[in-house]
């Protein structure tokens, strides 16, 4: 008996899409047309992406690590030629026949946040923070700090604990102003540049394998005219306090994951 | 320079990740699966949710955000 079949789907697109360069990267990589739009699709086994196999796959990060690339590199592809709506990893159906009553309720939303995504690019901006660099950086300069400092030197055991902790808790502060400053300072000035702008959640140093702190999870919706301006202004950001520790990490362009609207319906079933 | 402006092809998985897994249009195809779910990866990954909240209290009051957060 042959194994059943799901549809997989990557994206949907208004213009036919070029799926020639992108076709290896899936298996029976194909369009479905319906309305005026198309929506780029793969098959996949029952047995990888059933409700059942699923969850047992999704804890396995080397499965997940190489399907969410190939995910990432079909739309990617299909990217190149015309502008995309990336679904989210994992959008199944049974057959084309549902894939095509999707389109069919979605459809006119969907026109719409294509007419708005065009000619315009996603960009993620990361900044992290080495807090020990930045907050060596801080003892040494505040003068509120460096006057606790000294008061220190010259006071009583009991006295200095006191004031040992005092500057401990100054320093925290001026640590926090400090990633608060610059991180609200390096999104405002990079959100004046794009159409639209979003703060995600931080990922935590087990994510990112980093030895510094995120501090921003960002992502811009960029004109095409302004990304020039907007990836000089994220090197110049990155030169301009590297010293002190933070660390402003720019990549693009990304399908528009952050940018694609209907975040919170749930289809038919829901 | 020579981190800024990659090409997302040559980016960390973990860029890939935090986009794929946790963003793009949601919508329930014919089969409701637990993708939505994106925790569940997390959990793959070893991760404490309680360090994320630990970032976030390091970090003091959250940026005002001109859009509400995708999910």
């Amino acid at each position: 008996m042959a194994e059943k079949q799901l549809v997989y789907l990557y994206c949907v697109t208004e213009e036919e899409p070029n799926l020639r360069e992108v076709g290896c990267l899936a298996d029976n990589l194909h369009s479905v047309h319906h309305k005026g739009l198309y929506g780029v699709a793969g098959d996949v086994e029952d047995s990888e992406f059933g409700e059942e196999s699923l969850k047992r796959n999704l804890v396995d990060l080397q499965w997940v690590g190489a399907k969410a690339t190939a995910h990432e590199k079909v739309i990617e592809g299909i990217m190149e030629d015309t502008c995309v709506i990336p679904f989210k990893f994992g959008t199944l159906f049974n057959t084309n026949d549902g894939l095509k009553a999707m389109l069919e309720v979605y459809g006119d939303e969907f026109k719409t946040i294509l007419a708005e995504l065009k000619n315009k690019q996603e960009w993620g901006v990361k900044i992290y923070c080495d807090i020990q660099r930045l907050k060596s950086g801080i003892a040494d300069r505040q003068p509120e700090i460096l006057e606790v400092e000294n008061e220190i030197k010259s006071s009583s055991v009991g006295k200095a604990y006191f004031l040992k902790k005092k500057k401990a808790e100054l320093i925290e502060q001026a640590v926090n102003g400090k990633i608060n400053q610059y991180g609200r300072e390096s999104f405002t000035l990079l959100k004046d540049l794009s159409s639209a702008a979003r703060i995600n959640r931080l990922l935590p140093k087990e994510v990112t394998e980093r030895e510094d702190d995120m501090i921003l999870n960002s992502a811009f919706l960029v004109g095409n005219d302004s990304v020039h301006d907007f990836v000089s202004l994220a090197n110049s950001l990155k030169t301009q306090y590297e010293d002190v520790g933070f660390s402003v990490d720019c990549t693009g362009p990304w399908p528009p994951y952050n940018f694609c609207g209907l975040p919170k319906a749930r289809g038919r079933n829901g | 320079m020579d981190n800024i402006g990659l090409k997302s092809g040559d980016v960390t998985l973990v860029e890939i990740l935090d986009r794929v897994l946790d963003k793009g249009v949601i919508i329930a195809g014919d089969i409701v699966i637990s993708v939505a779910d994106v925790d569940l990866i997390y959990l793959g990954l070893k991760v404490l949710l309680s360090s994320v909240e630990t970032m976030e209290h390091l970090r003091g009051a959250p940026f005002p955000s001109p859009m509400q957060e995708a999910t």
